[in-house]
């Protein structure tokens, strides 16, 4: 077991990837910054191929995709958390959920399988700007002292209790919020990315060894890989839908 | 010499025709290729391949524990500090207590060794990244907001009007059906009533003309019975008026005979049975009148 453990690197080297171009620079790229760059381009054509005008009447394949997205986001996030005015939000929730979408699933195609989100710069920054983007809307809907107000004493609490209620909003809603968003994203990619290197690294120990005993891990190898996807899913709709509910509370206090 | 020449004209046609025939496929595969699936495919394909290529030789530090540990352990005995891998191991073992005289260096290659566990935060984002993975959502963004997702709203909406406008066109043709069945079937139903009406009212005229006929046709018979019953009653008494009046000249002629000639009984007879042929040819004269017989 000693040499199992040996074998096994350092958690954040498995986070740690070198510079490919640009070595030195603000502008260095390495692998997260590729996946990052894929994520983009791939939703780019999947919504460019997907906007081609049609004759069938029935969508498919890439088209398919496409529309399922902005039709669950529409449905299922927008006019169920924010209402029908939060469609103008429809563009930025489609691209965050794309955009998070893509960069986590990375974590289980072959050759690449790594998840970007697994690095806190892109959850960090995403939360940073939804951050940004839900007091903004709050402020120009309510103004800034009809917004303050109703964050931080939310009505309905009786008055003694505003003394504790108050700095609880005032931290949770302009501190916790955009931390636990980041958080949320890159530790459950973390976590579901040390579990496919433990598995992976595991199998090919005991393999090495002796076979029969890597077939167990190998199993839950790809039992974690199936698992991995439906993370990588309910991560980027999290991630969306905590945008809509944080975008929905700016602009409806009263909810 | 002529046969070489044309041999030569129909290479060089051939040649051209098929010049053409690549150039004409040349110009369809681009012209497919612009404005195609085929296009945006190859771009997809081309940028997942180029991106793919890209990120496999990125390979995560890949260090292990292991390596490090024997990494280490040989730079500081090639750098000569020990002299043995036993006194290397001895030392670093009893830096624990405090004991050996290599404090320093022990010390010195224990912390290279716990270094070994050590790595990058990977909780502080990183600067590049940020950067890049900040422009490509911004880029990203910007075109959905500008593009992608109007694009595809458009033809979700396209459809789904064009999906309504069938369904209505669909409802207004089924209401238009309904309404010629409706009155196709009003129509049926009334020219079902008026036949069965003209049906009844022939059927009734029928009847009534058949009773007519053949209360007509018995009235004829009757008044025909009556008419022959009236003649021959008037041929009757016709024919006993002739007969009386033709016994009564007969009897005066036989009178007139029986007188003239002094009748004896032989003569007698004779006149009698002449009278009794006399009265059977004018009774058969007579019936024979009576059944409108010649």
């Amino acid at each position: 077991m000693n040499f199992l453990a040996l074998e096994f690197p350092p958690v954040s080297h498995l986070f740690d990837w070198p510079t490919i171009w640009l070595d030195d620079t603000l502008l260095a790229v390495n692998k997260t910054v590729l996946i990052y760059i894929a994520a983009t381009i791939v939703t780019m054509l999947i919504f460019t191929l997907a906007g081609r005008p049609r004759e069938s009447l029935v969508p498919a394949g890439i088209q398919h995709v496409a529309e399922s997205g902005v039709t669950f986001i529409e449905k299922s996030v927008v006019m169920q958390i924010i209402g029908p005015d939060g469609k103008k939000f429809m563009p930025l929730l489609t691209s965050l959920f794309f955009f998070v979408l893509f960069s986590n699933i990375t974590e289980v195609i072959p050759f690449i399988q790594f998840p970007a989100n697994g690095r806190m710069a892109i959850p960090a920054t995403l939360a940073l700007m939804v951050w940004l983007i839900y007091n903004v809307v709050g402020v120009k809907k309510q103004g800034m002292f009809g917004y303050l107000k109703n964050s931080l004493f939310p009505p309905g609490v009786p008055w003694p209790l505003y003394t504790i209620v108050a700095p609880i909003e005032l931290v949770s809603t302009f501190v916790v919020r955009p931390f636990s968003l980041a958080v949320r994203l890159w530790a459950n990619m973390v976590a579901g990315h040390l579990l496919l290197v433990t598995f992976a690294i595991l199998s090919a120990a005991l393999w090495e060894i002796y076979y029969a005993p890597a077939v167990l891990p190998f199993a839950m190898l790809i039992l974690m890989t199936g698992f991995e996807i439906l993370v990588s899913f309910l991560q980027a709709f999290i991630f969306t839908i905590l945008t809509a509910v944080y975008i929905g509370g700016s602009m409806h206090p009263e909810h | 010499m002529a046969n070489t020449t044309e041999t030569a004209k129909l290479a060089k046609l051939d040649t051209a025709r098929h010049t053409k025939a690549l150039s004409l496929f040349a110009s369809t595969m681009t012209r497919h290729l612009q404005h195609s699936l085929m296009k945006s495919l190859l771009v997809l394909s081309v940028t997942t391949t180029a991106i793919l290529a890209a990120a496999m030789p990125a390979r995560a530090a890949g260090e292990t524990i292991g390596g490090c540990v024997l990494e280490k352990l040989n730079t500081s005995f090639e750098d000569g500090n020990y002299r043995s891998l036993e006194q290397m191991l001895t030392s670093t073992a009893s830096k624990e207590n405090g004991k050996s005289d290599d404090d320093k260096k022990g010390g010195t290659l224990e912390k290279k060794l716990e270094g070994c566990l050590e790595a990058p935060d990977t909780i502080i984002p990183a600067l590049d990244e940020v950067i890049w993975g900040g422009l490509a959502f911004l880029v990203l963004l910007g075109f959905m907001q500008w593009k992608g997702f109007p694009a595809v709203k458009r033809a979700m909406d396209a459809r789904s009007e064009k999906i309504r406008n069938d369904l209505d066109a669909a409802d207004d043709a089924k209401t238009s059906a309904q309404r010629i069945q409706t009155e196709y079937e009003e129509k049926l139903k009334n020219a079902e009533e008026k036949a069965a009406a003209i049906i009844e009212e022939a059927r009734a005229k029928a009847s009534q003309l058949k009773l007519d006929l053949q209360a007509q046709a018995e009235a004829e018979i009757a008044e025909k019975r009556a008419n022959a019953s009236a003649e021959i009653d008037a041929n009757r008494s016709q024919a006993i008026d002739d007969l009386r009046s033709e016994i009564a000249t007969i009897a005066v002629d036989a009178a007139e005979q029986v007188v003239a000639a002094s009748i004896n009984p032989e003569t007698h007879r004779q006149l009698i049975d002449d009278y009794i042929d006399q009265v059977s040819a004018s009774g058969a004269a007579n019936t024979a009148r009576t059944n409108g017989s010649p």
